[in-house]
């Protein structure tokens, strides 16, 4: 059995919602989730905020379905670029597990696949998709490992977004050929996440393959997740973390050690 | 002798408020799904999916629905699966889900399936239990369901008894 990972839940502020979502998408059996920080520059008073602490949202952790662990939860920041001076790589970014930009332009996307340093390229669900997928941008991009994201709880609310969504991921299957891309839910509320084995079989509607719809779900997700960790730790060979207090318990021993010495020096003497 | 090949789809119905469920009954589950199918893929999908479609079993309690339909055509009626968002019964709208379990082809391995599913379930649900108490009259209802009918009934009786403890772990 696989690991399916859901790499998109949309942040709300009320945490007895986000628990809730939290809940149903253990009890569906995804094994990690990533919570949803979205920033639109173009709105007035946008600024990177510092991730929510996870460790606040539980006591303990629901246990994920057919699994006996607890479900991982990561913060992931979505940047919507529709200008260039948009998307900096700043320290407020690198606290995130998981870096994604929504372009907006042409321009913009064939930057994100060939320069920016992020894991996710979101792809439009809510309208025709503004310009066409052109293989050079598309095929550097799988070369850097970068992937595409579809969302598709539009296309669970309402009729004409499930026509867009279903025709741009068409669009985007003729020139990725079902590579790099990642199926996510993108959910608001605990009834619009479905289970890793429906949306699988919904990825055949949008044109992938049956190997490739299962790897959309659980495979390329952890892959982009490994990237996400490239970031973080030098290319993710070496990984460096503060340890927690040990100056302060040193200290004390030292002090407590200094004088026994001085103590011994004297007796010695 | 050739058989039909049909798909038989295991399916639990997740709602937000369990009482729900109790609202629910195999002819509004029949129509939901069969208007999903119409919506997702038109006259053309509906027409396909509505041969041999049936919605052989539905559990209330849990939620448990098992839907039959011919082997050909059951990826079509897989994928419409996820667009539905509420069943419609006597006047109301329960908002819900389909989350798909398992895909058999005989109702006897889904059946078999069921089975170890709720024990798995039952076992998630312990977990929840505050006391040892609590524990043992978990443990005292489910032999009860289990002793009581004894023979052919004796699966279903269990899944029953499962249903209960999952309303009950959650309150």
């Amino acid at each position: 059995m696989a690991v399916f990972i859901d790499l998109n839940i949309s942040y709300t502020a009320d945490k007895k919602r986000l628990q809730n979502i939290i809940e149903t998408a253990a009890h569906l059996g995804y094994s990690t989730v990533a919570i949803n920080h979205v920033v639109d520059f173009q709105q007035k008073k946008q600024e990177i905020g510092k991730p929510q602490c996870i460790s606040d949202l539980f006591e303990q952790f629901p246990i994920v379905q057919g699994k006996s662990r607890p479900i991982k939860v990561l913060n992931r920041l979505t940047v919507v670029v529709s200008e260039a001076s948009h998307f900096r790589t700043t320290n407020e970014v690198k606290l995130y597990d998981i870096v994604a930009v929504f372009p907006k332009t042409e321009k913009l996307f064939h930057a994100a696949c060939m320069t920016y340093d992020v894991d996710i390229i979101c792809i439009a669900v809510t309208e025709k998709q503004p310009f066409f997928f052109k293989r050079p941008p598309v095929n550097g991009a799988i070369e850097r490992g970068v992937f595409f994201e579809i969302s598709y709880v539009a296309a669970i609310k309402d009729s004409t977004m499930r026509r867009y969504t279903i025709s741009n991921a068409h669009s985007l299957m003729e020139t990725s050929k079902g590579k790099n891309v990642i199926v996510s839910s993108g959910a608001e509320k605990p009834l619009e996440l479905r289970g890793p084995y429906d949306i699988a079989n919904l990825g055949l509607l949008f044109g992938l393959s049956e190997g490739d719809a299962k790897a959309a779900v659980s495979t390329n997700c952890r892959a982009a997740l490994l990237h996400g960790e490239t970031r973080k730790t030098a290319l993710g060979i070496i990984h460096t973390v503060k340890k927690p207090q040990p100056t302060a318990k040193r200290q004390e021993e030292e002090e407590e050690e200094g004088p026994a010495v001085k103590r011994a020096k004297t007796e010695a003497m | 002798m050739v058989r039909y090949k049909s798909r038989y789809l295991l399916c639990e119905l997740c709602v937000s408020d369990q009482s729900s469920l109790q609202l629910l009954d195999e002819r509004a589950v029949f129509t939901a799904v069969k208007g999903a199918v119409s919506w997702a893929h038109g006259d053309y999908g509906a027409a396909l999916c509505s041969v041999s479609f049936a919605v052989k079993y539905l559990n209330a309690h849990t939620g448990v629905v098992f839907l039959r339909c011919r082997k050909s055509h059951y990826r079509l009626l897989w994928s419409a699966l996820p667009f539905i968002t509420s069943v419609e019964s006597r006047g109301q709208r329960v908002p819900c889900f389909f989350n798909c379990l398992h895909v058999g082809g005989t109702i006897r391995t889904c059946q078999k399936f069921l089975i170890r599913y709720n024990t798995q379930q039952l076992l998630r649900m312990l977990r929840h239990c505050h006391s040892e108490a609590e524990r043992l009259e978990v443990r005292k209802a489910v032999l009860s369901c289990s002793v009581k009918s004894l023979g052919k009934e004796e699966e279903e009786e269990d899944e029953d008894g499962c249903g209960d403890e999952e309303e009950w772990g959650e309150s």
